[in-house]
């Protein structure tokens, strides 16, 4: 009976210290099926696929391969069993070419020796076979994103792996490259290999799943057949209660002019090219202005310029009519910008500091938080910190001196948030501010957003999530290569001319 | 949120856990060090491990004893000094092995300002020069460090070679014409001399002089401005996370070069803070750079990067490397003190994950008591619960 | 001339050896601070070698067992790091520095030890003599002399190439420092491969360290490290984007103004200069500072250098 299935787990419970990210958790994987895994960031999606690729040791459970019982205790044993898996953070060494990172762990060799020519006819014959263009010869770092997922593929299909697995694949795609992973992953299907999709989007599992599963918290809700349910049926098991994905909001009021740039150039760090190129464009007082596009198209140089991180090579940045392109980063923060960073680990907070001491890192100088002698006033930060805490819902073990480290996403989040916000800045740039959060503190970010703009402040939100670009945004502004090649009204516009815009496919004369 | 809160290990506590790791550290690299002593010669290796830990303690005459007590504590001076320095550098993420070549330069500047016929000046002018020196020194490594991205270990060992040979070419000029060490203060230059203010008679040592003194209150003040003030908030924050430093408007290669300006200082005001006590002489044929500096990185770990935790570390190195002195030397070497402070430094780089391994034993101790009682909690509540 | 030239290819070949063992390590992802120590501790294995065998056995016979003995104990010590940095993931700079003063106090320590137990407590200096014993490594070309390391430092180079960029171990090695987790996730064995990185330093270190004590001088005080040699071999191997080829021509130019010291007072456009022999030592030094200060903002260093591998956080 169960030989119908590649694959099945069951009852595997993992625990790490202070949670256990799978509880008693069974899946099913048919042969020839995409099966999908949806869950929320945290549910324990990636720790269930881990177990299954070797990478952790569940405490309980077995895996069957094909009805048999298999250990898997590291990748060399999935991979033996024919377990491939496409990370959702690639997992390809940048400074090696493509056939070099297909080769890696499984090298033909003559004593030691590198063989690469029939490694190389072996890649381009599957590359051929499955429609995976991409250059054998090319360093990675050299190539798109949606070629490097290629690589990532091809990896699996040269060691012949017949289970697949894509962690969040879709991520870092446009919607084309998105329709055209699909066709890819259908192609799989047909010729037999098997594949397990993790995924938290409903409209993916919607198109091309066959079957569903649903975790939650680390604990198993279901399994659906996906040509019997709704986006709603999924949404509700996934969040565990009805969820509107709409953003509530009413028409925006823009008024005076509050960030203007100007014919804007920035490089990136180390390298001569340009990775903003000339850009123009304005955000008013009231409205949430969105930058969307496909990572690396310039949009984190873009925020360097604008917040000071990276110096302006040429144009100007303007903020309430006075002309900060070589201002301090310092003086821009006091001067009405407030930044709440792409990568809170990187910049947002200072992981070994509590959470008080990360809550005053905008304004740690300030006359109340600092005496004459420059001592800290330490009273006074932990009843502000305090305040803040409780004003913006900032949960963490030990209150105000819990170390930053040991909190939580969501509530890491939030301190940025609440930190960012109460400095009460005429204009606000988040940077992907939901990223790898779940509903709830998606929702409350959203919130805050929405709220700024309706206390009249300038918003400039940098997303690659097209749903949230599409439901927060009074403006789209679209870049490709270092322009912007777009201004879209999200009422009017759709998913797919938005992503023919980011693809560069299309591109419009602008004038600002 | 939870109104219930959980009662804390006192191993939790992070300064108990450094003491207890310190001790580890101390105790195995003694162990390690008779080990060798035994290897080396079997009969005198028990009494040459209890000479090195008792130092003067060996002595029967309390005047003796003191007298020794004192000489300990003179050449501690530098060592805290030396030690403060490199734990102030790694506070911003630095790791100052260059301490010894600042050292080496503020013996340069002080003895060449306070030997040399031209000058003759007096000590508090000579200590000046000596502190600007080493300053000097670590705003290079520190702007190397800042504005072109140099590796400060690298960098600093380079300045030490430099500075060296640098500084026996320059003493030469105010050498003993018979030997190779500079002339001696006393007879030279009397006002180069630290007063003692009375210290002198009190250890019975003519080398005992407010040095002593002086480096404590330094040791108070620095961990004073690490602990309390903005400048010690916005150093750990930069020596934490440069990117975040940057972010909110830190001026991080300010604080980078500041750092190494004061950490320069420190190192090279122990080598006034000793040279211009008279103790020693420096010999202009030296062919390394003298091991103060190396040694305070050993503090530094030691004392759990804390200040005062150096002073307490920088006492004990200092304790048995003079020691080293005391061992029989018709059979072991001096250096053997050495390689026991050198060894603590490696069992320092252990600590991190000895400290893990209380954390995660506490952890699991922990959530045994927690899962027992939510059973517990659990088989109250289901009767209620159907 | 000749002796400007035998000295550059000297110390080239020392500071060639001590930087591919660097690479290596780097290339696996361990930085190696401790390279210094490795040197003192290959040397010191080299010239006990030299000294205690008979000179009865012959000129191979020393010249191998030398070798071996330098590369083992390099190897040997290389443990202390492969240990701390990638079992314990302990802070690889304070474990190399550490190695660093263990290596000259643990040698002066040992060798004193020996020199007073053989002599009775007449001698207790820190020296290994060895001057009959090393006529062997040395082949008189008219005025030059060639010596047998010249030529293990050529070999190590063309091996340390073809095992780093044709062989199977090269390319997962760099993986390895590239981006383990990639390496990981195909089944490589990261803590290994940065053993094997941390062991090929540890044998080149050696090398290095006994090439070093034999350039020129017949005895060696342990006292005295090796002056600040495997810290030059970083910056030579940081020079030398941390590419075999690359390295090679570093070495040679770093080792020139290091020869420079030695010789300058038997060249006699060079003593007309009157330039003191304190500069001449400080240049190798200065030169190296400069030499940082142009190359470390666009280094190319592997990604995940002195970062421990941790399995858990994958």
């Amino acid at each position: 009976m169960s030989a119908n299935y590649a694959i099945e787990m069951l009852n595997i419970t993992k625990r790490f210290p202070g949670i256990i990210a799978n509880d008693n958790i069974t899946l099913r994987l048919k042969h020839g099926e995409i099966h999908a895994l949806l869950g929320e960031n945290g549910a324990g999606k990636s720790t269930l696929m881990s177990v299954l690729f070797g990478l952790y040791k569940p405490e309980e459970g077995k895996i069957l391969m094909d009805g048999k019982e298999v250990r898997i205790d590291d990748p060399n044993d999935a991979n033996r069993l024919g377990i491939g898996m496409v990370h959702q953070h690639f997992k390809l060494v940048e400074c090696f070419s493509v056939l070099d990172n297909i080769i890696l762990g499984v090298e033909p060799n003559k004593m030691g020796f590198l063989q690469k020519e029939q490694a190389r006819e072996k890649v381009v014959a599957l590359s051929e076979k499955y429609g995976l263009h991409v250059d054998p010869d090319a360093m990675i770092e050299d190539i798109t994103v949606g070629m490097q997922q290629r690589t990532e593929i091809l990896k699996m299909l040269y060691r012949e792996n017949n289970i697949l697995i894509f962690d969040e694949p879709t991520a870092v795609l446009t919607p084309q490259e998105i329709d055209e992973l699909m066709h890819i992953m259908r192609n799989l299907t047909q010729e037999g290999k098997s594949i397990l999709f993790i995924t938290h989007k409903l409209n993916e599992i919607m198109a091309v799943a066959d079957t569903c599963s649903v975790l939650r918290k680390g604990k198993y809700i279901g399994t659906v057949d996906v040509a019997g349910t709704t986006k709603e049926e999924l949404s509700r098991m996934m969040v565990g209660r009805d969820v509107d994905f709409i953003v509530h909001k009413d028409e925006a009021k823009p008024t005076d002019v509050v960030l203007s740039v100007e014919k804007l150039s920035v490089s990136s760090k180390g390298h001569s090219k340009k990775a903003v190129n000339n850009v123009s464009f304005k955000v008013r007082a009231g409205e949430i202005v969105c930058i969307a596009g496909i990572d690396g198209n310039g949009q984190t140089e873009l925020v360097y310029g604008l917040t000071g991180l990276l110096p302006v090579k040429d144009g100007a940045v303007i903020m309430d009519g006075k002309d900060i392109t070589q201002l301090a980063i310092r003086k821009r923060n006091v001067g009405g910008l407030s930044h709440i960073p792409e990568d809170r680990h990187k910049y947002g907070l200072v992981m070994d500091y509590s959470l008080e001491d990360n809550l005053i890192l905008q304004r740690y100088f300030e006359p109340r938080f600092v005496n004459n002698f420059g001592f800290m006033r330490r009273k006074n930060i932990r009843n502000y910190a305090n305040d803040l805490i409780e004003q913006y819902d900032v949960r963490s073990g030990q209150g105000a001196v819990t170390p930053a480290r040991s909190m939580s996403g969501g509530n890491q989040q939030k301190a940025i948030i609440a930190r960012e916000i109460d400095k009460d800045p005429q204009l606000l740039i988040a940077v992907q501010p939901t990223r790898g959060l779940d509903v709830g503190a998606i929702e409350y970010i959203h919130s805050q957003i929405v709220a700024q703009r309706d206390k009249n402040k300038a918003v400039l939100l940098v997303s690659l999530e097209l749903d949230e670009v599409m439901a927060l945004s009074d403006r789209i502004l679209v870049m490709y290569e270092g322009e912007i090649v777009g201004e879209l009204d999200p009422k009017t516009t759709t998913v797919e001319e938005l992503g023919l815009y980011m693809a560069g496919a299309k591109r419009e004369a602008r004038e600002v | 949120m939870s109104p219930l809160k959980k009662r804390r290990s006192v191993l939790r506590s992070d300064g108990l856990q450094t003491l207890i790791s310190s001790l580890l550290c101390i105790i195995l690299g003694l162990a390690v060090g008779y080990l060798v002593l035994l290897l080396i010669n079997a009969a005198g290796a028990w009494d040459a491990t209890m000479a090195i830990v008792k130092n003067f303690f060996k002595f029967t005459k309390a005047e003796t004893r003191m007298k020794n007590f004192g000489l300990t504590l003179a050449k501690t001076a530098p060592l805290l000094m030396c030690s403060l320095s490199v734990l102030f550098a790694y506070k911003v993420g630095l790791f100052n092995i260059g301490a010894a070549g600042q050292y080496t330069a503020g013996v340069c500047a002080a003895l060449i300002f306070a030997l040399h016929p031209n000058f003759l000046w007096p000590w508090w002018a000579c200590l000046l020069v000596a502190v600007a020196a080493g300053a000097i020194l670590g705003a290079i490594c520190g702007a190397l460090r800042a504005y072109c991205n140099v590796n400060v270990v690298i960098s600093g060992i380079m300045l030490n070679w430099i500075t060296l040979y640098l500084t026996n070419w320059v003493l030469a000029w105010v050498k003993n014409p018979a030997s190779p060490y500079t002339k001696e203060l006393r007879s030279v230059n009397t006002s180069a001399l630290i007063p003692s203010m009375g210290l002198e008679k009190f250890f019975n040592n003519k080398n005992v002089t407010i040095s002593v003194v002086l480096v404590l209150l330094i040791a108070v003040v620095i961990w004073i401005i690490l602990k309390k003030t903005k400048f010690g908030y916005e150093l750990k924050a930069t020596g934490n996370n440069l990117h975040a430093a940057k972010y909110c408007g830190m001026k991080e290669n300010r604080n980078i070069i500041l750092t190494m300006v004061i950490a320069g200082a420190l190192a090279a005001a122990g080598a006034g803070l000793f040279y211009l006590a008279g103790i020693e002489e420096w010999s202009t044929t030296q062919s390394a750079v003298p091991g103060m500096g190396f040694n305070g990185i050993a503090v530094a770990f030691l004392g759990g990067l804390n200040p005062l935790g150096a002073i307490l570390s920088s006492y004990f190195i200092q304790h048995i490397t003079t020691a080293g002195g005391y061992v029989n030397l018709q059979v072991y070497s001096a250096q053997i003190s050495d390689f026991i402070s050198s060894m603590i430094i490696y069992l320092c780089a252990f600590v991190g994950f000895f400290k893990m391994f209380i954390n995660l034993r506490l952890d699991k101790g922990e959530e045994r008591k927690a899962r027992k009682a939510a059973l517990l909690a659990s088989t109250e509540e289901g009767g209620a619960d159907e | 001339m000749i002796l400007l030239l035998q000295y550059t290819i000297i110390f080239a070949a020392v500071l060639l050896l001590v930087a591919l063992g660097g690479a290596f390590a780097e290339h696996s992802g361990v930085i190696n601070i401790g390279l210094e120590g490795i040197m003192v501790i290959g040397a010191l294995g080299g010239a006990l070698a030299m000294s205690k065998i008979n000179i009865e056995y012959g000129g191979f016979v020393i010249v191998v067992s030398t070798i071996v003995a330098s590369a083992a104990a390099g190897l040997i010590f290389s443990l202390f790091l492969a240990v701390a940095a990638i079992n314990f993931k302990a802070d690889q700079t304070i474990t190399g520095t550490a190695m660093n003063m263990l290596a000259t106090a643990g040698s002066t320590v040992a060798v004193k030890a020996m020199n007073t137990a053989a002599s009775g407590g007449s001698d207790v200096s820190s020296a290994i003599r060895y001057i009959n014993q090393k006529q062997f490594f040395i082949h008189r070309f008219g005025d030059f002399e060639f010596s047998w390391f010249m030529l293990v430092a050529v070999i190590a180079l063309v091996v340390a190439y073809i095992v780093m960029y044709k062989t199977r171990f090269g390319l997962r090695l760099r993986a390895c420092g590239e981006h383990p987790q990639a390496a990981d996730s195909v089944g490589i064995n990261v803590y290994k491969m940065r053993y094997a990185g941390v062991l090929i330093s540890g044998v080149l270190g050696g090398l290095g360290g006994i090439t070093f004590i034999t350039t020129g001088v017949s005895e060696w005080k342990f006292e005295n490290g090796v002056v600040g040699f495997g810290f030059l071999a970083l910056a030579v191997m940081i020079f030398g984007a941390w590419d075999p080829l690359r390295i090679a021509g570093a070495a040679v130019i770093f080792g020139l103004f290091r020869a420079l010291g030695n010789v300058h007072t038997g060249i006699p456009l060079l003593e007309h200069l009157g330039i003191p022999g304190a500069v001449y030592n400080m240049l190798p030094y200065i030169v190296s500072l400069l030499v940082l200060a142009f190359t470390s903002k666009r280094s190319r260093a592997p990604k995940a250098e002195g970062i421990p591998y941790d399995k858990g956080l994958r």
